[in-house]
Order: structure tokens, then sequence, then C-alpha cells
């Protein structure tokens, strides 16, 4: 018996010695064995070309070479954000990648960056703006509550000094550690103008438990440092003459407030109206702002509606869901563009709307990454 | 007991993480197999399905979010009110995909019970059983759910 005991521990120690030899070996394999030398990544149709050294994934070696694709989880294939489309030499998709990857996404060759491994030659597209994309160090220079739950953060850029974009953009927001939690990346639209070059402005609404909004909320002091990256997102004006339509309500006005300050800087004189949906009066802000916006804007209309003010108070604008309030305004939208910024359920919401009213639906512009 | 490197694994996946600030295990000293074995049993006593119990939230899910915010009555008595955010939360069962982030808030003036349900929760309740651990903001009670929605045998 006690032979018999003594031969499985020899056994099991055995297997378990191979196991680690084995992991060992191909730790080893990866790193040494298999090199894979030099390779070129060729970008947009060799707009960019890299020579690079292989091995690592496409999102690192992006980033070693100062491009920066977005991500909120480091790398371990669960954020999806790191979408790029590899025409070739990517390999096949993993099994981490292909829940994230919808049916259309993979027609198109869409991969998640940080799982795509750069053994070879491998050529990619990804958005232009990807280019401008930079990492900042800034400090928050004002913070200031708009409504019960919505914020506005004023940053300045210390390290570069500058951002370039285009008004609708957004940033990735790192939080820092607290009561336990860890650091993580966020997105949030910036809401100031571009001209502003030395500024990010943002307006955040406090999500419960949310671990970056809680940071901000109520650890994040102004003086204090931060760090984010971009600017980020395809979301912006078209260069057209169609009339337009905003919709947008709470932190959603962030890139808004932004494209119509634009419009002002620059002349812009297309007519545009900008729906914005709340609860309640104390869901409002900016209201004197935007007042003062129809004033210089020659042909600019701005319209709060809200849906649970109390019926006794001293309300005088529009009451209602905001769709029924913009078939009120304007029963046939086919001439116009939209500009929507929300969550899913009011973009869906919007895009009903808006098409049985006659809006193409390529007229709809919205972050499709929100 | 020694704990088997599943056991182990599981507990890591669904503690807090980059994702969710304080995980989904609560303060619940369950390992969370106990936790799916003892709430698949308390189904299983009260004559309901599970599949019964997740239509009830997925429709309050759907009216609250189509309302863009409003409450709106689900029952006489039973309000839900979508608070929403942008952006998606990653289950922490990898493969599983990505889920809009935000929150439906339903409360029963009746039975003064309140709970949280959101696209992430209602999917590991679906897939894996899964209802939270105790002390969890996304914890939902499967009892609560038949009272709340006064489920009919
Ligand atoms: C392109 C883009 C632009 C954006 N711009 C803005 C902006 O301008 N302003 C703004 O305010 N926001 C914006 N957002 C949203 C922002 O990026 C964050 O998603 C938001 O602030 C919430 O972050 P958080 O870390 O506070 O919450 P998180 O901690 O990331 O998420 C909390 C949510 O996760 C889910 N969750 C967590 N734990 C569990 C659990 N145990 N069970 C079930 N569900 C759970 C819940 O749905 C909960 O509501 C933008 C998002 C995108 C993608
Ligand atoms: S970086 Fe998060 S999935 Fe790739």
């Amino acid at each position: 018996m006690e032979q018999l005991m003594v031969n499985i521990l020899i056994a099991t120690g055995f297997l378990a010695g191979m196991g680690l030899l084995l992991s060992a070996l191909l730790v080893i394999a990866e790193k040494s064995i298999l090199n894979f030398g030099p390779c070129t990544i060729d970008i947009n149709n060799s707009e960019k070309i890299l020579k690079v050294k292989g091995g690592g994934s496409l999102l690192s070696i992006l980033a070693r070479e100062s491009i920066f694709i977005p991500s909120a989880c480091g790398g371990r294939g669960s954020c999806a954000y790191c979408k790029v489309i590899v025409k070739n030499g990517g390999g096949p998709v993993s099994p981490v990648e292909e829940p994230y990857l919808s049916d259309e996404e993979r027609k198109r060759n869409t991969r998640l960056s940080c799982q795509v491994k750069v053994r070879n030659d491998i050529s990619i597209e990804i958005p232009r703006e990807y280019f401008s994309v930079r990492k900042y160090r800034g400090k928050l220079i004002s913070k200031r509550p708009l409504t019960h739950d919505i914020f506005e953060l004023r940053i300045e850029l210390l390290e570069p000094r500058e951002i370039t974009f285009t008004a609708g953009q957004y940033i990735q927001l790192k939080s820092k550690e607290y009561k336990g939690r860890e650091s993580v990346i966020r997105a949030y639209s910036m809401s100031s103008v571009p001209s502003d070059k030395n500024h990010v402005e943002l307006i955040i609404r406090r999500v419960p438990d949310g671990i970056c909004t809680t940071w901000i909320f109520d650890y994040l002091e102004e003086g204090q440092n931060v760090g984010l990256s971009g600017p980020y997102g395809e979301f912006k004006l078209q260069p057209t003459d169609s009339p337009i339509l905003f919709i947008a309500g709470g932190s959603g006005m962030a890139p808004i407030w932004s494209m119509l300050r634009d419009m002002r800087e620059k002349g812009i004189k297309r007519k545009a109206h900008y729906f914005f949906g709340a609860l309640t009066q104390k869901d409002l802000f900016f209201l004197d702002e935007l007042r003062q916006l129809e004033r210089e804007l020659p042909d600019f209309k701005f319209i709060p509606s809200l849906s649970r003010e109390p019926e006794n108070s001293n309300w005088t604008g529009e009451r209602g869901i905001i769709t029924d309030v913009v078939k009120k305004y304007i029963p046939d939208t086919s001439g116009y563009e939209a500009y929507l910024c929300g969550s899913p359920g009011m973009i869906d919401a919007c895009i009903k709307a808006l098409t049985s009213t006659g809006m193409p639906v390529e007229k709809i512009y919205y972050d499709k990454f929100a | 007991m020694k704990k088997i490197p599943q056991q182990k694994e599981l507990k890591d996946l669904l503690g807090p993480s980059k994702f969710s600030g304080d995980g989904y295990l609560g303060t619940d000293p369950r390992i969370p197999e106990s936790i799916i074995e003892e709430d698949r049993h308390i189904i299983e006593q009260s004559g309901f399905t599970k599949e019964q119990l997740t239509e009830s939230l997925k429709d309050a899910l759907k009216k609250a979010v189509d309302a863009l915010g409003d409450p709106v009555d689900i029952l006489p008595g039973v309000t839900a009110v979508h608070y929403e955010s942008r952006g998606k939360i990653p289950s922490p069962y990898r493969g599983d995909g990505l889920f809009q982030k935000g929150e439906v808030v339903i409360f029963d003036s009746k039975s003064g019970k309140k709970i949280i349900v959101t696209p992430l929760g209602i999917n590991l309740i679906e897939k894996h059983n899964f209802f939270q651990g105790r002390g969890s903001r996304y914890r939902i009670e499967p009892e609560d759910i038949i009272v709340i929605f006064n489920l009919q045998k």
C-alpha cells in the first residue's frame, strides 16, 4: 500500500514537473526561438508604413510608434475599444475576439488590435484621426456643478500643451485609484471649442457607484493633475448646407455645445434647432448661454422640453418627450441632417421618430461607440 | 475545505475589476457556485421557472428604457425608472460580450421592495443562473421578482 502511494506521488510529481518544463519552453519559444524579425505594418493603403520588430500585439506595437488606438482594458481583450480593420497578415480571429465582433464587422475584417499578434507583414486600416491622438498630462483648473448630477470640468493641458480636434470628438480620461478601486479609462466628449487648444472641457453625469464618475465627483479636486488621451471619434458636423437638428439631453450636450460654439466662431450660418429633453427645470443648464447663442447665430433655435415638470410651475416652455416636440416643430425632416447624443435607447427613439418624418437614416449622425 | 482552482478562478472573475468597481459578489461569504445553487433551489421551490422571472425583468427594463428617463408604471404601485449611461461593460464571464451601462430602478410601493436591473445583470441570470451575491448593488432576490411582479402560477 505504502509502495503504491510512493509510486503515485512520484508519477504526480513527474507529470507536474513535465507540465512546468513544457510551459517554460513555450514561453522561451514565444520570446526567442520564434524570432519574428522585422515586420512591416502598412496603414491605410501605405499612408504610413512602419518597420517594427515583430512579436508583440498590434495594439502595443502601434502604441510604441505613438499611434494610440482606444483601449479601456489594457489589452486584456475585454473592452472591445481597440477595433481596427486588418486587411491581411493578422491570422485567424481568436476565440477571445469572437463575441465582440458583429457579422458585419467580421465581413469587414475588423479585429481587436490587442489580440492580433504581429508575426509577419500586416496591412491595416484605422481612422485617420488616430494619427493625431496624443497622451496628455493636464491640471484640473475648474470643477463646477451644472445640475444636481452633472459637473463641468475644465482641464489645462500641461504636456503637450495643445490639442487639435474637431468639435464632436472625445477624449479618454484616466481615473486614479481610490478606496481600493483600480485606475480606469473612460471616454468623455469634449465640450470645449477646438480653438481653445490649451484646454479641454467635459460635461459629466454621475453614474451611481460608477468607478470613474465617483472618482470625478467625490475625489478629484481642482489643482490635481489628470491623464488623458485623444482626440477620438468620428462624430462631427458634415460639410454641407443642410439645416441641422441637434437632439441631446443631460451630459449628451457636451459635443453639441462644442459644435454650436464652433459654428459661432467660424461664422457658419446654417439653420439649426437644438432640442434638449429633460425631466424638470432642475435638469436644465446653460440656458442663458444658449439664449445668447440664439442672438449670435442668425438661424439658431434652442428648444428645451420637460416631461415631468409639475403642471403648476412657472415653466412656460415645451412639455413632453423630446421626440414628440421635434415632430411638432419639424413635421417634415426630409431636408435635414440630425446630430444625436445620448444613450442607445434615446438614439433609437430619435431614429424612429426622424425616419418616420422623412429623414434618410444616413443623414442621422451619432457616436456609434457609445 | 481547500478550494479547487476552478472555484478560485470564478471568485476572482466576479470580484472588483476595472469594469465593475464593487464586483458581483457583494459581502456574500458564499462561493459563487453555492450562490447559484441556492438560488436555483429557491426558484425550484417557488414553482416558477428562471425564464418566467427573467421575462418580467426584461419587460420592465424595456419599458423603462423606452420612456427615456420618465418613471413608468409597470403594475399598480410598481414604478421603473431608467438612469442612462453611455458606454458598455463587458461580462465578467469572458466571451459573453458587452452590455449597455446604466440601470433601471424598480420600486414596489406595496411591499417596499426595490431591485436594480441592468442588461448585464439579466444576462448573468439568463446564461449563468447568477443573481449576484448578497450586498451587491445589483443582487436580485428571486423571491423579490415574484412579489414585485405579482407572478401567478
Ligand atoms: C464615446 C463616448 C463618449 C462619452 N461621453 C460622455 C460624456 O460626455 N459625459 C458623460 O457623462 N459620459 C460620457 N460617456 C460615458 C462614460 O464613458 C462612462 O461610461 C460613464 O461616465 C460611466 O463610467 P463609470 O466608470 O462612472 O461607471 P462604470 O463603473 O464603468 O459603470 C457602471 C455601470 O456598470 C454596470 N455594472 C457595474 N457593476 C455591475 C454589476 N455587478 N452588475 C450589473 N451591472 C453592473 C451598471 O450598468 C452600472 O450603471 C461616454 C461614453 C462613450 C463611449
Ligand atoms: S484593449 Fe480592450 S479589448 Fe483590446
